[in-house]
């Protein structure tokens, strides 16, 4: 079983992600800012991540430069309301970009893809 | 003696000659006749004071006034007789003294060869006949007297009937000169006159040739300089006589000038004493009437001009009056051609204004006023002579008819001088800063040669095209003034007179000068205040713009805030509802509830999205690109609407278009809301054109694209705002179509145009700018 590691300061964003991806048959773990993330980060081993931008303490582009410092293979994907650091990232950090969206078609598809699965 | 004279008839015959009017002379002789034949005397003589002896015996008789006799009974012996008497004296005789009252006017003297007796009676009646001739030389002296003042008299009312008949000085000094030659019977006279300013003394009337002697001159000088009057009778071997009468012609003001005459018409030819007082009295009464005659002239040669400038200063006037009547430019230059031409203003045939562009320093032909023909201008001349208006009214009203058509007009409108073009007249105006007027040009120099390369000059082509056809241009008069601002030329003026062939004189000019350099105050600042109100207008729009922007820029940092704060709730409430939707059974009424609240929570998100889209700052990725491929691309997203048939779309794209840069992501979003908006405009059956083509414009090369439909148009109230975000009139959206247009628009260095038809259609007209390099090249 395929582990996901879902960083959000918003406790609803947490829950529907938690909710609709175990449903899909994946282990999720929660954190709620960039450092809890990090600190969970060696116990859970997850095989992806999704990571929002906008976080009150640690934010989702320093937990991101954090992160790929100690490993660079477990794919991360950037959640944000905004779209303005979409080409940034995808260039030279994360793997995907994804604009929030209440249809999580899109999300569930890149994690997916990024994962190898059908 | 033959006897006793007859008392009687001898004193008869002595009173009738003593009255008859036969001169004095030829009287005396006959009456000495008459006598001598009467008393049968062998001498009667009457001897006058030069032919008696002094101190002799006759001159005591003389100083005696006593009548004296000797006769048979008597003798003289007694008396002292000179010697040259003796042999004179007869041996009988009768002396009596003649005298007018105290004068002495001679002795009568009757003498007989023989001694004879003298009858008493015989002396009373020989003291009786001189009595009466001293009464008949009295009288004739008294006659000639008289004459000769009333002689003079009337000389001197001639003279002053001259000198009052005229106040015009040429006829003043010439009836002077004539009054004193026959006053003086001279042979020729000379008047001369001192100009008041040169201090010449200068010939003003002459009569003979005697004012080229140089000794005539010099005379004048030294009368005038002396202010002495001056007589001379010069006797020489070359000339026979010369006599010169000169008088100063003195006044209360000084010394005017001399009178001179020149020899007597009478033998001999000179002047005596008399004529010289003639002359004095002649030249003193004179002078005040000269002088009157030259104040006078010399008052109505002022007023003269003085009237002349009054009339062209309320002309410059009423013409500057009609010049503050606006500040606008095409006004102020047509008023200003308009006074040059108008007859009752500067009454030139035609006018033309340069402008000295100092960017490229060159003349650029700005406008003419002049009728294309003669006919016109006669026919312009008529109507405008039946006007009445004010001067002031007549050029501000007359400009308005101002046919801007004319061939002059676009002739001079295509004339550009550049500067160094030094040959020419217009070019050497602005350099020079003077005026020049060229009266039928001789040397190519003087020709306005406005085209070099081309060969001609204004002179054929703009002063007489009609010659030009004959390829025999008529000689061309004209004049230029340069046209002043502060302290630069800003213009040239040229005018003509090709109709009327007036000469231009140096006054014209010198009015035409005076009026052009308070019309080049007024078109300069006339270009100023355009100037200002170009720069006005652009910082106007800039102060639209960045406030604009500014407005922008708020809403942008204000609108991802909240976008943030409401996606993330939105995600949360959308994503449950899906959960909830699967989870529902079909036939459940919450199935659709649910699906409501998913709906709903898509819409928010677009609106997001397109406030998100508009504020947030992208930088553009420019590409070169084929604009019909853009609008190809966005027209396949609405293609669905033009499915019925109702819409019909015309496209029409240049051939040979340049390519152009842009974001074709962002140029795609562009037409994209355009074609939706015009899609929704339109009701039912309508139009959708595209046009594309490629335009120039201060030389850079442009691709104008034109969106026109047959829709509903934008409400006029509307209209200003359709570029202001949020400003929606339909029911949907948030508003930001075409604010976003307009921004990607201007982000492109590109225009954006709205040609609004209300109820019939609207055309937006987009230009961006193409890359220099054309397709295919």
């Amino acid at each position: 079983m395929k582990k996901i590691l879902v960083v959000d300061d918003e406790e609803s964003i947490r829950f529907l992600y938690q909710e609709e991806l175990q449903e899909d048959g994946f282990e999720v773990e929660v954190a709620v800012n960039g450092e809890e993330a990090l600190q969970k980060l060696p116990r859970f081993k997850p095989d992806l991540i999704t990571l929002d931008i906008k976080m009150p303490g640690m934010n989702g582009i320093e937990t991101l430069k954090k992160i790929r410092e100690t490993e660079r293979k477990t794919p991360i994907i950037m959640c944000s309301a905004y779209g303005e650091y979409k080409q940034d990232l995808t260039t030279w950090a994360s793997d995907a970009y994804i604009v929030k969206c209440a249809d999580l078609t899109e999300l569930k598809s890149t994690i997916r893809k990024l994962l190898g699965l059908r | 003696m033959s006897g006793d004279p007859d008392a009687y008839e001898l004193l008869k015959s002595i009173i009738d000659l003593s009255t008859s009017s036969i001169p004095i002379k030829a009287k005396l002789e006959q009456m000495l006749q008459t006598i001598s034949e009467a008393f049968g005397s062998d001498q009667c003589l009457l001897l006058r004071r030069e032919k008696i002896v002094e101190n002799g015996f006759l001159s005591r008789l003389a100083l005696e006034r006593k009548p004296f006799w000797v006769d048979e009974e008597s003798s003289y012996s007694g008396e002292r007789i000179h010697p040259r008497e003796k042999e004179f004296l007869r041996p009988t005789f009768v002396c009596i003294p003649l005298y007018d009252t105290t004068t002495f006017l001679g002795i009568l003297y009757i003498g007989f060869s023989k001694k004879r007796k003298l009858a008493p009676q015989e002396i009373d009646l020989l003291l009786l006949i001189a009595k009466e001739m001293g009464e008949a030389i009295r009288n004739a002296h008294l006659l000639q007297k008289v004459e000769q003042t009333s002689s003079e008299l009337a000389a001197l009312h001639e003279m002053g009937k001259a000198a009052t008949s005229t106040l015009k000085l040429e006829e003043l000094l010439e009836s002077i000169v004539k009054a004193g030659l026959k006053i003086l019977k001279a042979k020729g006279g000379v008047l001369r006159i001192e100009d008041r300013r040169t201090k010449e003394l200068k010939v003003q009337w002459s009569l003979g040739s005697y004012h080229q002697n140089p000794l005539d001159e010099k005379i004048a000088k030294r009368v005038l300089f002396t202010r002495t009057p001056f007589l001379l009778n010069h006797f020489s071997q070359d000339n026979p006589i010369l006599s010169i009468l000169c008088a100063p012609l003195l006044s209360k003001g000084g010394v005017l000038g001399t009178l001179a005459f020149y020899d007597k018409e009478a033998d001999p030819s000179k002047f005596d004493e008399s004529d010289f007082q003639l002359l004095l009295t002649m030249a003193n009464q004179m002078a005040c009437a000269i002088e009157n005659a030259l104040t006078h002239y010399e008052t109505s040669q002022l007023a003269e001009a003085n009237e002349r400038r009054v009339r062209q200063l309320i002309i410059l006037w009423e013409l500057n009056k009609a010049l503050l009547t606006t500040v606008n430019f095409e006004r102020i230059v047509q008023m200003t051609l308009t006074a040059i031409t108008i007859g009752a203003g500067l009454g030139f045939n035609r006018a033309m204004l340069f402008i000295v562009n100092e960017r490229t320093r060159s003349l650029e032909g700005t406008m003419a006023v002049g009728p294309d023909n003669a006919e016109e201008a006669g026919k312009i001349w008529t109507t405008l002579s039946q006007r009445r208006e004010s001067l002031t009214d007549l050029v501000t009203q007359l400009h308005l008819s101002f046919d801007s058509n004319s061939t002059l007009n676009s002739i001079v409108k295509g004339i550009q001088i550049p500067l160094e073009q030094e040959q020419c007249i217009l070019s050497r105006t602005v350099l020079e800063g003077r005026p020049f007027n060229i009266q039928f040009p001789q040397a190519e120099e003087e020709r306005l040669q406005t085209r070099c390369e081309r060969g001609c000059h204004l002179g054929s082509e703009v002063g007489c095209y009609v010659g030009e056809h004959l390829g025999d241009p008529r000689p061309y008069s004209f004049a230029t003034v340069p046209l002043w601002g502060k302290g630069k030329v800003i213009g040239v003026i040229l005018v003509d007179n090709l109709y009327n062939q007036n000469p231009i004189t140096e006054e014209d000019l010198q009015v035409l000068g005076m009026f052009s350099s308070q019309a080049g105050l007024a078109i300069e600042n006339a270009m100023l205040y355009r100037n200002l109100e170009e720069v006005h207008q652009t910082l106007k729009e800039a102060q639209t713009f960045l406030v604009h922007r500014e407005k922008m820029a708020a809403l942008g940092e204000l609108s991802s805030t909240i976008a943030h704060e409401i996606r993330n709730p939105l995600v949360s409430i959308g994503g449950f509802a899906r959960r909830l939707y699967r989870s529902i059974p079909e036939e459940a009424p919450e199935k659709r509830y649910t699906q409501t609240i998913m709906i709903e929570v898509s819409r928010l998100e677009k609106i997001l999205s397109d406030l998100l889209n508009y504020t947030r700052y992208d930088a553009l990725v420019f590409k070169e690109l084929n604009l019909p491929d853009v609008l190809e691309e966005s027209l396949s997203m609405v293609s669905e609407k033009f499915e019925d048939g109702a819409i019909e779309l015309i496209k029409e794209f240049a051939q040979d278009l340049p390519k152009a840069m842009g974001d074709p992501q962002q140029l795609k979003q562009v037409f994209f809301s355009l074609f939706s908006n015009s899609l929704q405009a339109i009701k039912g059956k309508g139009r959708l054109s595209l046009r594309v083509h490629p335009i120039s414009k201060n030389g850079s090369s442009l691709i104008r694209v034109e969106v026109e439909d047959t829709g509903s148009g934008i409400d006029p109230e509307n209209l200003h705002n359709i570029f202001n975000p949020f400003y929606s009139t339909k029911e949907s959206g948030l508003g930001l179509g075409l604010p976003l247009v307009y921004k990607i628009i201007t982000s492109h260095r590109g225009q954006i145009e709205v040609d609004n038809h209300p109820g019939e259609g609207v055309t937006f007209i987009i230009t961006l700018p193409a890359t220099q390099e054309r397709e295919g090249k």
